[in-house]
């Protein structure tokens, strides 16, 4: 277990800059996840931390000891690649026992620690096979395997599932858990799905064009999202965004535009208050949010009716297309619920649950 | 009536096919049936007009080829020369080849083009400057020198094609090792160089026998201790002509040999090359 401090880490690729001014602390034995789209800087952060690319600027520590321009073999950090990356010329115990073998540890331990890692992976009895005659699956589980038979201190995964199956990432992504609680290794892992990041990570931080977003827990992130990036891109489906105005009348704030009028709880008030005196917001709902029926929430919902557009019937959720003046409302409503295209419903905002976003920086009021 | 069933020109299509290969099979195998056999063909057999395909064989033009006319020294220095130009043509070419596969630096892609600027100027007139070159540097008529000249001329092909198939083994299986303790030369000799020896060894064979075949440039930088083609340049073609099929036969033989063992990673060598 390692502490992993990144002090303003930048990285240009010619002109690009790849990773902008990264400051990041991960706790030792924390599991990490650096989630954003393709293209955010998440993978070259990663290959930094690694050694695998050199650092424009900025610092890299281990617990106290710098790393910045070590060479990755020096940081006794282990990996798990994309295309898994065992080596194909060797057999699967030969793939497993490589770091071992490299560093000079007598041939018992490396019997005993082969066979532990493959008994925990469930592999012993691919031991001996060339990856040439495994499955995809059991490939992963070789990368895993080779990756922490040295007991790291510094576990990396570059999105290790996104070549399985949708039925086998959902049973690795609890199993990769499972392991990382086991043998307590500090782990940083990306991803670009944000179902991985927020079922695996203890805390998710965010990244886009470079930049650092957000770094929270998924609940942190999912219910106080910093910025309208973060807010849209967790989340499925989207978040909906309304470009709204800020009208006063009489003792109450609304937020309004064509069609809508959504009035503001008290507890969001104080909050406008401080503010310039700017008129033009993105209010943020979830399409969970929206409710179809009144769920015992009457005086904090606010009503709004609209002609159904269309409806995507997942059977495990419904999801409503509404159409209203200012465009497209998105609403996940239960798998059961009846719904006519072309008829008019009434739907509920769920007050409590709105988010208000600065239009041109795009930063979270609440 | 309408017959159902596959549609003529579906059934002709392989037939012409195999038409086509059967004509450019016969039009390469044909001149080498005949060198083989006029190479063993008894003289008279040979002289015999209206006997195409000769009926008694003899090894005595190999014999006098060569130890009479000494074409086992030419031979032997053939080997030298093309075993010399193998090794050094990849130890300049694999680091450059490896190079131009891994790593992004500025000229990249004009250096690739650059590499193959010496083709771009024919043999004869670099022949006779090269000549004066070595003479003063006295490598002239030695089997260093000519496999130096050699070397400069496979080398283009040995860094473009070395790159190529070193850029077909994934940078991950090479990353994973330097992950897990190795540095990037230990990575380079341990993982990817035996992935990429197959085709390796394709290419190092391929510029074996450019230098084995090469004629001109040997001819002219060396006097006394002669490659094969060079040698029976001089000797066989004042020879009678079953002798210059005896030498033929045996200049063909190793490329035949080779081509035949390693004809599988030839065509992968090229088509990485190709893309």
């Amino acid at each position: 277990m390692v502490k992993v401090k990144i002090i303003s880490l930048d990285k240009y690729f010619d002109k690009v800059r790849a990773v902008n001014n990264i400051n990041l602390e991960i706790n030792p034995g924390e599991f990490i996840v650096l989630l954003g789209p393709s293209g955010c800087g998440k993978t070259t952060l990663l290959r930094c931390i690694s050694g695998l690319e050199t650092v424009t600027s900025g610092k890299i520590f281990f617990d106290e000891e710098e790393v910045t321009h070590l060479p990755p073999k020096s940081r006794n950090v282990s990996m798990v690649f994309q295309s898994y990356a065992i080596w194909p010329h060797m057999t699967v115990n030969s793939n497993i026992g490589f770091p071992l073998r490299i560093k000079k540890y007598p041939s018992q331990e490396i019997e005993r620690r082969i066979r532990w890692v493959a008994e925990l992976l469930r592999i012993d009895n691919l031991l001996d096979r060339y990856p040439g005659q495994l499955s995809g699956g059991q490939r992963q589980r070789v990368a895993v395997a080779r990756a922490i038979v040295m007991e790291p201190r510094l576990l990396l995964m570059d999105e290790p599932l996104s070549n399985l199956d949708a039925l086998l990432r959902v049973r690795m992504r609890a199993e990769i858990r499972k392991l990382q609680e086991n043998i307590k290794v500090t782990t940083i892992y990306v991803t670009h799905d944000q179902v991985e990041a927020m079922t695996m990570g203890d805390r998710i931080a965010v990244l886009n064009q470079g930049i650092l977003q957000q770094l929270g827990s998924s609940e942190e992130i999912y219910h106080h999202p910093v910025n309208n990036f973060v807010a849209g891109f967790i989340g499925s489906p989207q978040m909906n965004f309304i470009e709204v105005k800020i009208v006063k009348q009489d003792k109450n704030l609304f937020l309004k535009t064509k069609g809508l009028e959504v009035p503001l709880l008290d507890e969001f008030k104080e909050a406008i208050y401080k503010l310039s005196d700017k008129t033009d917001y993105i209010l943020g709902i979830r399409p969970e949010h929206i409710y179809i029926t009144n769920q015992e929430q009457k005086d904090k919902t606010y009503p709004i009716k609209g002609k159904v557009y269309f409806a995507e019937l997942l059977r495990s959720d419904t999801v409503i297309h509404l159409e209203k003046e200012f465009g497209f409302l998105l609403i996940k409503a239960p798998g059961d619920l009846k719904v006519e295209e072309g008829k008019d419903i009434e739907v509920l905002f769920d007050l409590l649950r709105i988010h208000l976003f600065d239009k041109d920086t795009g930063k979270a009021i609440f | 009536m309408i017959k159902k069933g596959i549609p003529l020109s579906l059934k002709i299509r392989p037939l012409i096919t195999t038409i086509i290969i059967i004509i450019i099979v016969i039009w390469f195998i044909t001149p080498l049936i005949l060198i083989t056999l006029s190479a063993f063909a008894a003289p008279k057999d040979y002289y015999q007009i209206d006997k195409v395909i000769p009926t008694h064989f003899t090894l005595n033009q190999f014999k006098s080829l060569f130890f009479g006319l000494q074409a086992w020294k030419a031979i032997v220095n053939s080997l030298k020369v093309a075993g010399l130009t193998m090794w050094l043509s990849f130890l300049i070419g694999l680091p450059a080849g490896y190079a131009l596969s891994r790593y992004i630096f500025p000229g990249k892609n004009f250096l690739k083009l650059f590499i193959l600027a010496t083709r771009m100027f024919p043999l004869m007139v670099l022949a006779i400057p090269l000549l004066i070159i070595f003479m003063r540097i006295g490598v002239s008529d030695t089997v260093w020198g000519t496999s130096l000249a050699h070397t400069a001329m496979v080398l283009p092909m040995i860094i473009l094609i070395s790159s190529s198939i070193i850029s077909s083994v994934s940078v991950e299986y090479e990353e994973a090792a330097m992950i897990f303790g190795l540095s990037r030369t230990q990575a380079f000799f341990r993982v990817t160089l035996p992935l990429a020896l197959p085709g390796l060894a394709a290419s190092a064979i391929f510029a074996f026998i450019i230098s084995w075949n090469e004629v001109f440039v040997s001819t002219i930088l060396t006097l006394t201790n002669r490659t094969l083609p060079a040698h029976i340049l001089k000797t066989a073609m004042a020879s009678p002509d079953y002798f210059k099929f005896t030498a033929g036969f045996i200049m063909a033989l190793p490329a035949m040999i080779f081509i035949f063992f390693v004809r599988k990673h030839l065509v992968t060598m090229w088509g990485i090359a190709l893309k």
